[in-house]
């Protein structure tokens, strides 16, 4: 059960090293070796997704383990941040303020994030790429669909979890209309930009074996830079200035600030340009790396 | 006859206590051989696992990377939230960085060799899964040793470098001057931290011979992030679980607590109570559960 959990891509991982072992001939699809993703195979696609979705409900005990693992660093900080703010405020933000902020974080952070870019990297390595490659979809079709139903999965998680502990532990949450309606868009852009930027780090994985380990840096700088350790208004300077400057907080803080009213009128405006600037760079670094890795991938396996 | 029987009484009874005294000194020296012969494999242990690290030198490079961002969060960590308040309940950026180096210096020690070998037994594709567990069964050693010190990850040696290194600077702003019986209470509350964390992770692990396919240790681990604070920062109920139920808690701010000074010795004795009570439950739950172990087949 569980080998299967760790990646989408191990099973196919096994049909690719079949093919090899036939001395089939490995042709890699037109689109892949061009780079250029394909008309949507609708058939194949909801095929795909359903599988894929299938698999994730199997499984759903392991990633309500991982939910719970991903829920606990915000959850320290909610409490530690509402023992500071005790009776009065800290920085502005009093304790229903703190809970209400890291509640709706851990459902953004758990909205937005992409286990699907640990994977990537396996199933390049250990040679499960053929068969994707060999599919009528571009494998990012894979990932996707398994970031979809994997959304809902943990989401049946959270929700109730967040739910409970809100109805507990009382935050104070306002959401104005103008707030609620800029949130679904902040997160939208969030979850792309989180995911794209995940996605070429992790074709790295191309060049280099351990190319994981800058996904490790990416977390860090996340917990960091994105609000996890302290909404953002609360770093202190240089930390802020790179906060704000660099893309990690338009992956996780920035939606959330949105919706907790922290922003006014033009730190919103302001925030949309810069997820949509960093959304563009992402998604050009990832076509770069996705069409020079796939003519440099050799597959591995037979 | 009666000095006769006597005398011969007196001889047989001497005969017997020179036996006895043979017996006793020949068990001796086979417990003492015994002790000798698992230290002696804990050794080879280790150079396997050195001759390992070896083998992949990239490796290094990657853990000192892991080793510097587990720290740098937990400083920045520290240092935002002391950026905001001056102290905490009682707790100072100082004294909060003490801790984080005793939290640290316990993650380090757990990943040296601790964690290694229980996530061999019962991790993601453990022996237990797998069915590699009755090759370890068979071997003419102890089970639980074998499960406990088989395998080591010599790199954890840096963490364990750096962990000292932040308790050291935490302990320096403390500024606090640091007696013999602050030394000797914290060696101790180290110590009964240490055999906690061994025990909750060999109980946690020892689950799986329930429940082979659920990642005890991870849900664990999840848990043990809140020892990188004070107990004393946590609402009141979780204070209470994290120092009677998993006590993460009583690991770090004991320790913490010994070096600053302000622990009375009924805590640091009921810390050690407490460590002992989890290793006996959390060997006795594992020699139970090694009775349900039934191998893996397809």
């Amino acid at each position: 059960m569980m080998q299967e959990a760790r990646g989408k891509g191990q099973e196919a991982g096994g049909k690719g090293q079949e093919a090899g072992g036939k001395g089939q001939d490995l042709r890699i699809t037109d689109h892949a070796s061009r780079g250029t993703l394909p008309q949507v195979n609708l058939r194949g696609g909801l095929a795909l997704m359903r599988k894929t979705w299938l698999s994730w409900v199997q499984h759903r005990s392991f990633f309500f383990l991982l939910a719970f693992g991903w829920m606990i660093p915000p959850l320290i900080y909610l409490f530690v941040w509402s023992t500071a703010a005790g009776g009065g405020t800290v920085g502005g933000f009093s304790r229903g303020q703190f809970v209400a902020y890291y509640l709706v974080l851990i459902a953004v952070n758990q909205l937005t994030y992409s286990q699907n870019n640990w994977t990537v990297g396996d199933v390049i390595r250990y040679g499960g790429m053929n068969a994707l490659l060999l599919r009528p979809l571009s494998p990012v079709f894979d990932t996707l669909s398994s970031e979809v139903a994997g959304k809902v999965v943990y989401m049946l998680f959270i929700v109730p979890v967040t739910a409970a502990l809100a109805l507990w532990l009382r935050p104070e949450l306002h959401v104005t209309l103008h707030n609620g309606l800029a949130f679904v868009p902040a997160l939208a852009l969030a979850w792309a930009l989180r995911f794209f930027w995940g996605y070429w780090l992790a074709l790295l994985a191309f060049w280099a074996t351990r190319a994981d380990a800058l996904l490790s840096l990416q977390d860090a700088l996340i917990f960091l830079l994105a609000g996890q350790v302290a909404p953002t208004a609360l770093l202190p300077g240089a930390l802020r200035v790179a906060a704000t400057w660099l893309p990690f907080r338009y992956m996780v803080g920035f939606p959330v600030e949105v919706l907790t009213g922290q922003l006014d009128i033009s730190g919103i405006l302001t925030g949309f340009a810069f997820q949509l600037g960093w959304l563009a760079v992402a998604l050009a670094l990832f076509g770069v790396m996705w069409r020079t890795g796939v003519k440099r991938y050799s597959a591995v396996g037979g | 006859m009666i000095v006769e029987s006597l005398k011969s009484k007196v001889e047989s009874q001497k005969l017997r206590s020179r036996q006895y005294s043979q017996i006793r000194s020949f068990t001796d020296s086979l417990i003492l051989e015994e002790s000798m012969r698992y230290l002696k494999l804990i050794r080879r242990f280790i150079i396997i696992a050195f001759q390992d690290v070896l083998a992949y030198r990239m490796n290094f490079w990657i853990s000192l990377l892991y080793s510097v961002l587990n720290l740098g969060t937990g400083v920045l960590g520290l240092v935002v939230l002391f950026g905001q308040v001056e102290t905490l309940r009682g707790w100072t950026l100082a004294s909060t960085l003490a801790l984080l180096g005793v939290y640290l210096t316990l993650g380090a020690l757990r990943g040296l060799f601790i964690g290694p070998s229980l996530e061999a037994l019962a991790g993601m594709d453990g022996e237990v899964w797998t069915g590699q567990f009755d090759f370890t069964l068979l071997r003419p050693v102890d089970v639980q040793f074998l499960a406990s010190f088989r395998h080591w990850r010599p790199l954890a040696l840096l963490d364990l470098l750096l962990a000292l290194g932040v308790l050291g600077t935490g302990m320096a702003q403390m500024g606090q001057t640091l007696t013999p019986g602050r030394v000797l209470a914290f060696v101790i509350g180290m110590t009964a931290g240490l055999l906690i964390l061994y025990a909750i992770l060999l109980a946690f692990s020892a689950l799986v011979f329930w429940s082979p396919g659920f990642l005890f240790t991870w849900l664990f681990n999840a848990l043990l992030q809140t020892a990188r604070y004070p107990v004393g920062l946590y609402p009141g109920w979780l204070r209470l679980v994290l120092t009677w139920i998993v006590p993460v808690g009583v690991m770090t701010t004991i320790p913490a607590q010994a070096l600053s000074g302000d622990l009375p010795v009924g805590m640091l004795a009921g810390a050690v109570a407490l460590a002992l009570a989890f290793f006996a439950g959390a060997t006795v739950l594992f020699r139970t559960g090694l009775r349900r172990y039934a191998s893996a087949s397809s």
